[in-house]
Order: C-alpha cells, then sequence, then structure tokens
C-alpha cells in the first residue's frame, strides 16, 4: 500500500459520537465529543494538547492508538488508516499508549514483568526482551528497582514505569494521556523529564495531554481543544500570549506569563508570551537600564 | 491494618527447593498428598515423615514458620479426631457415658490426624518456596494438555496473576472506603451479627464499583499494549528444566513407590 500520509500522525475531518442509550438500547442522545478536528503531527515532534474537562482531548488520544474509531473522518498513524483492523496490532505497536491512573495500566507483579508484558505479546524472543526491559527501565532511571513490587513505588516511578513498558515495544511514537493527573509535584517533574529526554535523545514522537499548563512550555506545538474543537494552535509562546483568549477557555496560564501579562497591562514594555522566570528577570533588567 | 495480610505467604531465602521448577513442585505436592491416601499403616507415615522432614530441611525454610500455619485448622483437626475416636465400630475398650471408645477408633483418629497435618505441612512448603508468579506459570505450563479439550488455559492464569496483582490494591482501597465510611458515621465495630453485615453494604458496593472500573481501564491498557491472548506470544521468563529437576522427579517417584510398597503391600 502506498502511503497517504508523510506525518506520524494525521487526523482528517475527525468526528466521534458517543451514544447513550437506555435499559432498552433506544438511543437517549447523541454527545459529539471530537468535533471535525484537523490536526498532524510530524516525526520527532513534542506536542502537547490542552483543554480542560471534557474538551475531548482524551477522546482524541484514544483514537491515536486505535482504540477508538472515527464515527466520520480519518485517522492516519505513520501512514496507516486506524480503521483498517489489518492496521490494528502495527499502530498500537508504533504508537505506545500510557494513561492516567498508574495501578490500573500495571500488569505484572514485578517491574521488569511488567515491562515485558509488551514484547511477550508482540511475540519477541525471550533472550531480546530481557534486553528490552534492560535498555527501558535505563532510559527511565528505574533500573535499579527492576525487581521490586509495583505496589511499594511511588505515583511518579509507577508511571515511569508504564512509560518504560511502552518504550520496550520500539514505538515511534508515545501518546501520554494525562499521565501526571494523580501524581505530586516531584512525581510530576520526574515524568515529563522522562517524555523530554525520550524524545531528545531517541528522537520518539511526543503528544502529552494535559491540563497543567507548565508542562506545556517545553512542547514544540500546543492545540489546545475545547467542547471537541482545535480552538487554538501555535508554539508556546504563541498561545500564552493570548492570555485573555485563554482565561475563556477556562484555562490558567503560568504564574510567570500571567504576571508578566498584568504588568504589560500597567504599561511595562515587556514581550508577549513570556515562559520562564529566567526570562522575566532579564526582561526586567533590561528596562531597569 | 488491612494492609499486613500477605497472601501466597512466601518466605523469601535461597535454597535447593526456592530454585525448583514450579511444575516439580506442584506434581510433587499432588504425588505427596496422593500417597498419604494410599497409605494406611504406620511404617508407611514414617517414611512420609522423613520425606517432609528432609524437604524441610533443604528448603531452609524455619519449622516454627511452617507450623505457624497450622493454627487455622486446629479445630478441623480437633472435630476429625474426635468424631473418628468415637464414631468408629470395633473392639470397644471403654465406654463414656453413651459413647464407645474402640481400637478401630484410636488407629483411624491418629491417621486422619497424622493424615491432616502433612497434608497442611506438604501444601505449605509448596507454597513457602515459589511466589505466586511461579506458581501461576506452573499451572499452565502443567495443564497445557487440557487446551485440547478447549479449556482457555492461558487466560485462567492470567486471570490469576491479575488477581494476585491486584488483591493489595484492593485491600488498600477497602482500607480507604471504611475510613471514609466512618468519617460518615458508619459503624463497623458493632458486635450484633445483622449489623455488622448491614455494615458491609456501604463497603462492598463502592468496592465493586471501584472495582469494575479497574477492570476496564486495565483492559484498555492490556489491548494498548497489543495482548490479544496466549497465541503467538513469547514468554519472558520460559520454564525450563534442569539437571536439578530431573532428579527431583526421580526421587520423587522413589518415594512414592516406596510409600505404595511399604504402606500397602508389605504389612
Amino acid at each position: 500500500m502506498k502511503k497517504k500520509h508523510d506525518e506520524m500522525i494525521c487526523t482528517e475531518d475527525l468526528t466521534f459520537e458517543y451514544i447513550r442509550r437506555d435499559e432498552e438500547g433506544n438511543v437517549e442522545g447523541i454527545t459529539t465529543a471530537v468535533d471535525d478536528v484537523n490536526i498532524s503531527i510530524n516525526p520527532g515532534e513534542f506536542i502537547s494538547i490542552l483543554g480542560h474537562n471534557g474538551s475531548g482531548k482524551s477522546t482524541l488520544a484514544k483514537h491515536f492508538n486505535a482504540l477508538l474509531y472515527p464515527t466520520e473522518g480519518t485517522v492516519w498513524v505513520d501512514g496507516n488508516d486506524t480503521s483498517n483492523l489489518q492496521n490494528l496490532w502495527n499502530i498500537r505497536q508504533e504508537a505506545g499508549m500510557v494513561f492516567q491512573n498508574p495501578d490500573n495500566q500495571i500488569i505484572g507483579q514485578i517491574v521488569e514483568e511488567d515491562v515485558g508484558f509488551g514484547p511477550e505479546n508482540i511475540g519477541i524472543p525471550t533472550k531480546e526482551i530481557w534486553e528490552r526491559v534492560e535498555e527501558s527501565l535505563k532510559a527511565v532511571g528505574m533500573y535499579e528497582f527492576r525487581k521490586n513490587s509495583p505496589n511499594h513505588l511511588s505515583g511518579g516511578q509507577k508511571q515511569r514505569v508504564s512509560i518504560a513498558g511502552v518504550i520496550a515495544m520500539h514505538p515511534k511514537c508515545i501518546i501520554l494521556d494525562e499521565p501526571t493527573a494523580m501524581l505530586d509535584p516531584n512525581g510530576r517533574k520526574d515524568v515529563i523529564r522522562a517524555a523530554r529526554a525520550l524524545n531528545q535523545v531517541e528522537n520518539i514522537t511526543i503528544i502529552l495531554i494535559t491540563h497543567y499548563m507548565e508542562e506545556v512550555i517545553y512542547s514544540d506545538r500546543v492545540y489546545v481543544m475545547d467542547k471537541g474543537h482545535v480552538e487554538m494552535q501555535g508554539t508556546p509562546r504563541e498561545i500564552f500570549s493570548q492570555v485573555d483568549r485563554l482565561k475563556e477557555l477556562r484555562l490558567d496560564v503560568p504564574q510567570v506569563t500571567l504576571l508578566a501579562h498584568e504588568l504589560k497591562m500597567r504599561g511595562l514594555p515587556l514581550e508577549d508570551g513570556i515562559l520562564t522566570i529566567e526570562e522575566l528577570v532579564d526582561q526586567l533588567k533590561k528596562i531597569r537600564k | 491494618m488491612l494492609r499486613d495480610i500477605t497472601l501466597g505467604q512466601y518466605y523469601q531465602t535461597d535454597s535447593v527447593i526456592h530454585r525448583l521448577d514450579p511444575r516439580v513442585k506442584i506434581s510433587t505436592t499432588l504425588l505427596f498428598i496422593i500417597s498419604l491416601f494410599i497409605v494406611d499403616n504406620f511404617a508407611g507415615y514414617i517414611i512420609g515423615a522423613l520425606f517432609l522432614a528432609a524437604i524441610i530441611k533443604l528448603s531452609h525454610v524455619p519449622v516454627k514458620f511452617i507450623f505457624k500455619g497450622m493454627k487455622a485448622i486446629y479445630m478441623l483437626l480437633a472435630i476429625t479426631m474426635i468424631f473418628n475416636l468415637f464414631l468408629t465400630p470395633g473392639t470397644p475398650i471403654f465406654t463414656l457415658w453413651k459413647l464407645k471408645v474402640t481400637i478401630e477408633g484410636i488407629k483411624t483418629a491418629t491417621m486422619m490426624g497424622i493424615r491432616l497435618v502433612f497434608l497442611i505441612t506438604g501444601s505449605s512448603i509448596m507454597t513457602l518456596t515459589t511466589t505466586p508468579n511461579q506458581l501461576t506459570d506452573g499451572l499452565e505450563s502443567l495443564m497445557n494438555p487440557l487446551k485440547r479439550l478447549n479449556v482457555p488455559v492461558h487466560e485462567i492464569s492470567m486471570m490469576m496473576s491479575i488477581a494476585l496483582r491486584f488483591i493489595p490494591i484492593l485491600l488498600e482501597e477497602t482500607d480507604k472506603i471504611m475510613k471514609a465510611q466512618m468519617a460518615r458515621g458508619a459503624d463497623f465495630e458493632s458486635k450484633s451479627l445483622i449489623k455488622k453485615a448491614q455494615s458491609l453494604v456501604p463497603l462492598l458496593v463502592p468496592l465493586f464499583i471501584s472495582a469494575f472500573r479497574r477492570a476496564g481501564d486495565l483492559a484498555m491498557a492490556m489491548e494498548s499494549r497489543c495482548y490479544r491472548g496466549g497465541e503467538g506470544r513469547t514468554k519472558m521468563k520460559p520454564l525450563i528444566y534442569r539437571k536439578r529437576d530431573f532428579i527431583a522427579y526421580g526421587i520423587v517417584v522413589v518415594y512414592f513407590v516406596l510409600c505404595i510398597i511399604i504402606g500397602k503391600i508389605l504389612f
């Protein structure tokens, strides 16, 4: 089959509807969770998808792993149409997925066995499974915990084990569906650091779905979703320079960006979309001179 | 409080018995139990006792630890022995009120007692020296021939290992729900049996709902990691018989034959 799309992930007029049924199976109502979404993600990019609860971002993410199929439109993962069943296992191996609750996605009773679960499923020989387990646990910095029970790890550590479990399948792309929502600030930092390292060192495409603004600033591009639509897209700087628009979409802006925005409103000649404390300090110093 | 429960009661140490293939240990335990019920004289039980003692010695599990597990069956043991003692017909020795004690009664009662104690000791050595994981792996491999009869062997063992993985998580959750309900005035300490049963409802309903939600999440996570049943699956830790496993099988067969000869034919 000739590849139609060179992008890592590409959607065309993607629409997904949840159909609610009553007890007899009659249609009670239809909720459109994703509505006419067109996005394209290139290999090696670090993409964030932002949105508050119910904006359709998780539903969108499940399409990238062929866990859900579009009601209308098409999704291509590495040139493969997800609605074609023949591509299913290929897609799931190429686009790995990490979910929100770390407890509900670890299958093994020992860390290394859990990481080996994916490779076992795709029929990798025993010797190579061990090599892959070792290399993926090292990539997320969890190698010394390989013999531990997952029940004795912290949330951030469990989530890094889940990431290792995905890396062991040698994917081209990892979709992280709110991986930090249930973690403490330290665990959150570790998980994001691991994702960034994979993106920069291994050149794996990362799609991070989140509602924490601070996690977005390192991404190449950001999509902001609301009510199933893509409302904004651009670099983090472009997105965060539109503070008022973000507030309309009920999203919080990082504190530094907000502070810079307020200062600018009061007349300080600052640039738009300041993302880090260092940037703000630099600019303020320039103004003093 | 609930977190202290350990299941499978694996005793972590290194010994020959620990290193044996789980399949050897499962089939040995089975053969040992069968031998206990074939043998019906005391000479045979001496062999059994020697065999058990040798295994305990080899397993490096402290004897105290093994007999701790026996506490649970004291009652059962006492009841079995008393019934056998008084209700076996035969030549009476003395009569206690309306109950006759017979020579046969004493013999069967002691035998039943020995059988039960050996049975529990034997099987607890297996669980003490084998991790739950190895046990499910071993069972899957031993039940493999049943696949021809369309028994979903792989699925059963996968369910067992997932159940084992989720026991501590669900226990923790029970603890949490219990505290949450207690904070709202639920009474879990009532002595009355009916009240106790009633108080379980606000505990079990949320627990079941959450268990089902977890099951759904887990199924999705497994699918997204390409799980599609046992077909075409490779093993990270395949079970491979080594020299010591064959030696162990040999010893067990010799023990079994000896048991039959001494316990059944010779006396």
